[in-house]
């Protein structure tokens, strides 16, 4: 276990100093590209730590990294050159315009019926808390109801599911407001005490690295508490749990909504660096996608989630240089999926750990009997019942 | 008042047309089967080669893309799914795979466009289908103007209901996927080939998607991700109606196809496609086991 332990941080240690090396040797275009795959690395930070550790499998993890973007978006909309071009010193979004009934005053307040629900926005920071504080609503709604209830397995799949596709459309809807299926863009920069992050800087990568770096110890220091233990326990069997005498929905909303906050920091990232939000971050299959991330990389293993979503946007972006290819890189991936699942279901993670297993057991005493390493039983085939 | 009764027959009809095959691989054998909605498109993609190909009409395009899908889920049993049972979420992701895998294969028509051969029907493009003239156009039912294409989906949906119920409730077959569903290794102890009987009902489910495209090919465009948005929907019809239902799912599916077609009366269509999403997370908060569910052990 100690060997195991060891080439755990050996691993965490390298990944770090990867990635905040990266920028030495890349060029402006692929800094802001790996930037955005940091930001995925995220996102796949907060599936593992919901799906491999608490055994919640969220199909609407989209809801929360929308939800974070869109919230930032409309602060940088009304930061942006184009929301001022009335010559007013009060901003208001281009599209908000192109829309507005002839006649109706060119005021944020009343332009159209709820536009003065943008009003804070003007205050940057009211976006980015909202970025974080709306995620964490709606996990924290949603996860009191659905787990006080003991709904559980699949069944919270398909609510979250059905709850993404539903914001989904509700934004689609709601044009006026949100510019429907165009989403927001033409944003301004993000800034900090004067100091703008431009997309394609070498500070705005730093921002992403940082913030990965923090989420990704922090959710290990996390899953390693006695709260983490409990969360593995239960996601092994919820029932034992209880009779245990643990409070199991007070744990799985809690990680749920860590979970949901991360998202939504990512989202919130995500618009520094791509500059834009648009309702296709809660497309089905972008939520889907996330969970493909984390379960290559291997969906029990925060830092394998991780590198599972940087590895395969890295590839992917380098295969889509050439454009025959692009098409053909999506049926790889399908391809790889099943067979990932079929027969390396804890994914690349997995991979490295039966590989530092077999160092262990070479270095352990003969006369001692090493102890298995851990496999944690989500992997492990459940009962027949559906 | 009629119309838009009418209009949510339709619209629950269509969902029932796709969840009735997703109602046997899930409900039936706790498979969350993610390819059912390429298998819809595989089925509408027949009726289009068939006619460019093979110039045969649009009902003889029924039974043939009943076979094909049929023996496509056939094969994806033997491969992925066999390897699955039990890990009822595993199967969610595999056949997710499973289905950007069908969907790719369409666009780039099975890989021949890297080599510039095109096969007319498949690719990227988006396909049509002519439907017979007799099934345009309407009728007039007491007074009121009815679209007969609509009808003709009706028509058929019920009948692949009947054809179904009698397949499970009246036949061995039937018998044994029952027992199969209730508890697989007691049937197996009782003599029952537990492997063959699922590879039939996932084919079975699979061929059902594929009559279900047929339908869809006659009034939708026909496109490689057409599938995608409609397994959701029928996901959702058979877990509101009751895994293991098929009484409930149909039930769900006329439920949420009258919400469907009286919300959209009054507002829009995104927003009644929102309100049917909200009635499910709903229904599931409340009764997560489903309108109908049967007592299980």
């Amino acid at each position: 276990m100690i060997t195991q332990r060891r080439l755990d941080r050996a691993a965490y240690i390298l990944f770090i100093a990867l990635i905040l090396l990266a920028p030495l040797v890349l060029g402006d275009f692929w800094v802001n590209r790996i930037a955005k795959f940091l930001v995925f690395g995220i996102v796949a930070v907060a599936v593992s730590l919901c799906w491999g550790y608490g055994g919640i499998l969220n199909l609407g993890q989209g809801l929360f990294f929308g939800a974070g973007a869109y919230m930032l978006a409309m602060s940088l909309k009304l930061a942006s050159a184009t929301s001022m071009q009335q010559g007013s010193d009060h901003p208001v979004p281009d599209f908000m315009l192109w829309n507005a009934d002839p006649g109706a005053p060119t005021e944020l307040c009343c332009i159209n019926r709820g536009s003065f629900l943008w009003l804070p926005f003007q205050w940057q920071w009211f976006g980015v808390v909202m970025g974080i504080l709306l995620p964490v609503l709606l996990a924290g709604g949603l996860g009191l109801v659905v787990f006080r209830k003991r709904i559980a397995g699949v069944f919270v799949s398909v609510i979250t599911l059905a709850l993404v596709l539903l914001v989904r459309l509700v934004v689609i809807d709601a044009q006026p407001l949100t510019n429907g299926f165009n989403g927001l863009t033409d944003l301004g920069t993000f800034h900090v005490a004067g100091f703008g992050f431009d997309p394609y800087a070498r500070a705005t990568y730093y921002l992403v690295a940082g913030f990965l770096i923090l989420t990704l110890v922090g959710s290990r220091l996390l899953v390693e508490t006695r709260a983490g233990l409990i969360l593995q326990a239960i996601r092994d069997d919820q029932n034992r749990a209880r009779y245990l005498g643990f409070d199991v929905p007070i744990y799985q909303l809690f990680f749920f909504t860590v979970s949901a906050a991360i998202s939504g920091l990512a989202g919130m990232l995500y618009v520094i660096v791509a500059e834009f939000a648009s309702p296709t971050f809660m497309d089905l299959s972008f939520s889907i996608t996330m969970v493909v991330w984390a379960a290559l990389g291997g969906r029990a293993s925060l830092l394998g989630a991780c590198i599972g979503a940087i590895l395969i946007n890295v590839i992917a972006a380098s295969i889509s240089e050439t454009a025959t290819f692009v098409e053909a890189w999506k049926a790889i991936i399908g391809v790889v999926f099943v067979l990932v699942v079929l027969y390396l279901p804890r994914g690349l993670a997995g991979f490295a750990q039966d590989f530092g297993e077999r160092l262990e057991r070479r270095f352990a005493d003969s006369g001692k009997t090493t102890t298995p390493g851990v496999i944690p039983q989500a992997q492990v085939p459940r009962g027949q019942a559906p | 008042m009629f119309d838009v009764i009418f209009i949510g027959l339709s619209l629950g009809s269509i969902l029932l047309l796709v969840a009735l095959g997703l109602a046997i691989t899930y409900g039936a054998m706790g498979v969350i089967n993610m390819a059912h909605g390429e298998m819809v498109m595989v089925g509408a993609y027949t009726t289009v080669m068939g006619g460019l190909w093979l110039h045969i009409g649009f009902l003889a395009s029924l039974p043939l893309a009943f076979v094909i899908t049929g023996l496509l889920g056939w094969a994806i049993e033997r491969i992925v799914v066999r390897r699955l049972y039990g890990r009822l979420l595993d199967t969610l992701l595999a056949t997710w795979g499973v289905a950007i895998l069908l969907q790719q294969a369409v666009r780039l028509e099975f890989g021949l466009s890297f080599f510039g051969i095109h096969i007319r029907g498949l690719g990227p493009g988006l396909q049509n289908v002519k439907v017979p003239a007799w099934m345009t156009g309407v009728v007039s039912i007491g007074g009121d103007q009815v679209n007969i294409y609509r009808l003709f989906i009706i028509l058929v949906t019920a009948a692949l209901t009947f054809v179904t119920w009698l397949l499970m409730f009246r036949s061995d077959i039937g018998i044994q996927v029952r027992a199969i569903t209730r508890n697989p290794r007691m049937a197996a102890a009782c003599g029952i080939d537990v492997q063959r009987i699922n590879a039939l009902t996932f084919a079975y489910g699979s061929g059902l998607a594929g009559v279900a495209g047929v339908m869809m090919s006659g009034f939708k465009t026909v496109f490689p991700d057409m599938g995608s948005a409609m397994v959701v929907d029928g996901f959702m019809v058979v877990v509101v109606g009751g895994v293991g239902s098929l009484l409930g799912s149909v039930l769900s599916a006329g439920l949420l196809g009258q919400v469907n077609g009286g919300v959209a009366a009054v507002t829009n269509d995104i927003l009644a496609r929102a309100v049917v999403f909200g009635l499910v997370i709903l229904i599931i908060i409340i009764k997560p086991t489903g309108l109908f569910s049967f007592k299980g052990r």
